[in-house]
């Protein structure tokens, strides 16, 4: 599944398509622990631009002391997220991140966590 | 959502941006009010966290990479692997007791003004030699094919490190540094250092973080040093927070400190031989009661954001009601901080209005409101020299990123490394 979104998110990166094409529309897609979910990739790259990349660098690879995180499940990107989202802290930027997640809504967690893992050479 | 909005023209921007890193284009340019054009050259790229670089006269170019090493490119550009942290492959030789944490790690490097006659170098590395483990300023013997380095001696071996994760944003092991290494304009060598988030530092007569350190070539107190009685003669100025930016005005050789604020408050400031920057994060003085782990850098309220002037009244960069003589910063990035890490001096005639103004590399940050800010700000001086008179943002001709490192190169061209692992040369023109 996250092959098939791959390939549907560089598509509608390079030709700058506001709704990226789901991969609930993958119609091979099976069941996955990430909901069904149409992805805004605009509106990821935004909350990126924004929120991220001033830390994990302008492609998520990783800068200074923190961590790459373009390499990252989006199922398991969400987890932390969520996590950070609740208030929960691990690792020693957790009042850092507690800030970021926790102006995010689900569809922008779901939306980021799939845009990090796909929208960069690595 | 506010982001969405203020940031709509960001995906066509980057559609552009991202296409001119793809192109590598050198042609490219920008001009309009108070920019100069630019060209830009990926000079080296996929890096691991460049952090410093040095020239000497034929371009010859040393960098550090925080968690691998010291490596030399020479005019032809070949690399040369020089000197590992740690156990790092692929190095000449490694320093055993070299290790990265944090923000901590490989820092800043420079070239002895007489390396045509001495061969030396200086790296700034933390080390596990010492329990605690310390900050080292190094001193080498590069060969004079520039293959290998020998004759390590560390020439200041007790600028404090960060053992242990505190409860502060930013909070592991390692944190602030300081890091630089520069000659100045007297002949001295600076070193810049930082707090540790420890908030008995920036003060303290004897520990040597949180001070501009300046020594000769064997670690020697320089004669001229002023710092108050106590002090540890090695001392240039003190109270400062985590300077990562120093350079020296062409024309007064005075040296400048660019630093990182305490999520506000950057500043730049023209240092003053004894002076203190009034930075003393103790708990329990100045109007504060207790911080926590008896750190009040980050304080009030450090896990929110809020006003940054509510925040610089209560925890201040330079505290002028405790120290009415601390040396006043002629910049604070509006009240913000973004990250202000590097300084240099552009030179030249090619770079037009902006020949002998001041440059600051700022890697930005995006907590609580604050914009990220990542940039190169053009600092121009006024006429005598001693103020800030107009700031401008350089318009660059590629995508930003954390602009760790600004060093002017031998060929007129501004050297700038990202944390992202890419060292840029900037030039001026069209």
């Amino acid at each position: 599944m996250i092959r098939n979104f791959v390939l549907s998110a560089s598509l509608v990166l390079c030709s700058s398509a506001v709704w990226a094409g789901s991969y609930a529309d993958a119609s091979d897609a099976p069941d996955t622990a990430m909901p069904a979910h149409e992805v805004d990739i605009e509106a990821a790259k935004k909350i990126f631009q924004k929120s991220c990349r001033g830390c994990h660098g302008n492609k998520a690879q990783g800068a200074a002391s923190y961590p790459k995180i373009n390499d990252l499940e989006p199922e398991y990107m969400a987890d932390k997220l969520e996590r950070y989202r609740a208030g929960e802290k691990f690792g020693p930027n957790s009042i850092l991140m507690i800030q970021q997640a926790k102006k995010l809504s689900d569809e922008d967690i779901a939306n980021l966590s799939v845009y990090v893992a796909t929208a960069f050479d690595k | 959502m506010n982001w969405n909005k203020s940031h709509s023209r960001l995906p066509l921007v980057g559609c552009l941006l991202a296409g001119t890193a793809i192109l590598s284009s050198p042609v490219l340019a920008q001009s309009g009010m108070n920019t100069t054009s630019l060209q830009h050259e990926v000079v080296l790229d996929d890096l691991e966290n460049p952090w410093d670089m040095a020239f000497l006269d034929d371009g010859t170019m040393l960098f550090t990479e925080k968690c691998k090493g010291l490596s030399i490119r020479m005019p032809d550009g070949a690399i040369n692997a020089l000197y590992g942290v740690g156990e790092t492959e692929g190095y000449g030789s490694n320093g055993a007791d070299l290790f990265c944490e944090g923000q901590a790690g490989m820092m800043g490097v420079a070239f002895d003004p007489e390396f045509a006659n001495n061969r030396r170098i200086y790296v700034y590395s933390t080390s596990n030699m010492s329990d605690p483990h310390t900050n080292r300023l190094m001193r080498f013997t590069l060969a004079e094919d520039f293959t290998s380095v020998a004759d390590r001696t560390d020439i200041v071996d007790d600028v404090p490190y960060k053992m242990a994760a505190s409860d502060h944003p930013f909070g592991g092991p390692g944190a602030h540094n300081g890091g630089r290494v520069r000659f100045g304009p007297d002949g001295a060598l600076y070193l810049t250092t930082g707090d540790n988030h420890n908030g008995e530092v920036p003060q303290s007569p004897t520990m040597m973080g949180s001070k501009v350190i300046r020594i000769d070539t064997d670690g020697n107190a320089h004669p001229e040093n002023a710092p108050p009685e106590g002090f540890d003669k090695r001392t240039y100025t003190y109270g400062h927070r985590n300077v990562q930016g120093i350079a020296f005005h062409p024309k007064t050789g005075a040296a400048i400190t660019a630093e990182h604020g305490p999520w506000h408050s950057d500043e730049i400031t023209i240092l003053r031989n004894g002076g203190n920057a009034g930075w003393d994060p103790r708990p329990n003085m100045a109007g504060r009661g207790d911080c926590p782990d008896n750190y009040c850098g980050y304080s009030p309220n450090q896990e929110e954001g809020m006003n940054r002037y509510e925040r610089a009244a209560y925890m201040p960069m330079t505290d002028f009601d405790t120290y009415p003589d601390a040396m006043p910063p002629i910049w604070n990035n509006n009240g913000w901080s973004q990250g202000t890490s590097s300084a240099a001096f552009l030179e030249g005639e090619q770079w037009g209005d902006w020949n002998g103004a001041m440059v600051v590399g700022i890697m930005g940050i995006g907590f609580g409101g604050t914009p990220i800010g990542q940039r190169i700000d053009v600092i121009q001086f006024n006429d005598e020299n001693t103020d800030v008179e107009d700031v401008t943002e350089m318009t660059l001709p590629m995508e930003p990123g954390r602009f760790r490192s600004v060093v002017m190169g031998p060929d007129g061209s501004l050297y700038t490394a990202i944390d992202e692992g890419t060292i840029y040369k900037l030039t001026p023109g069209s």
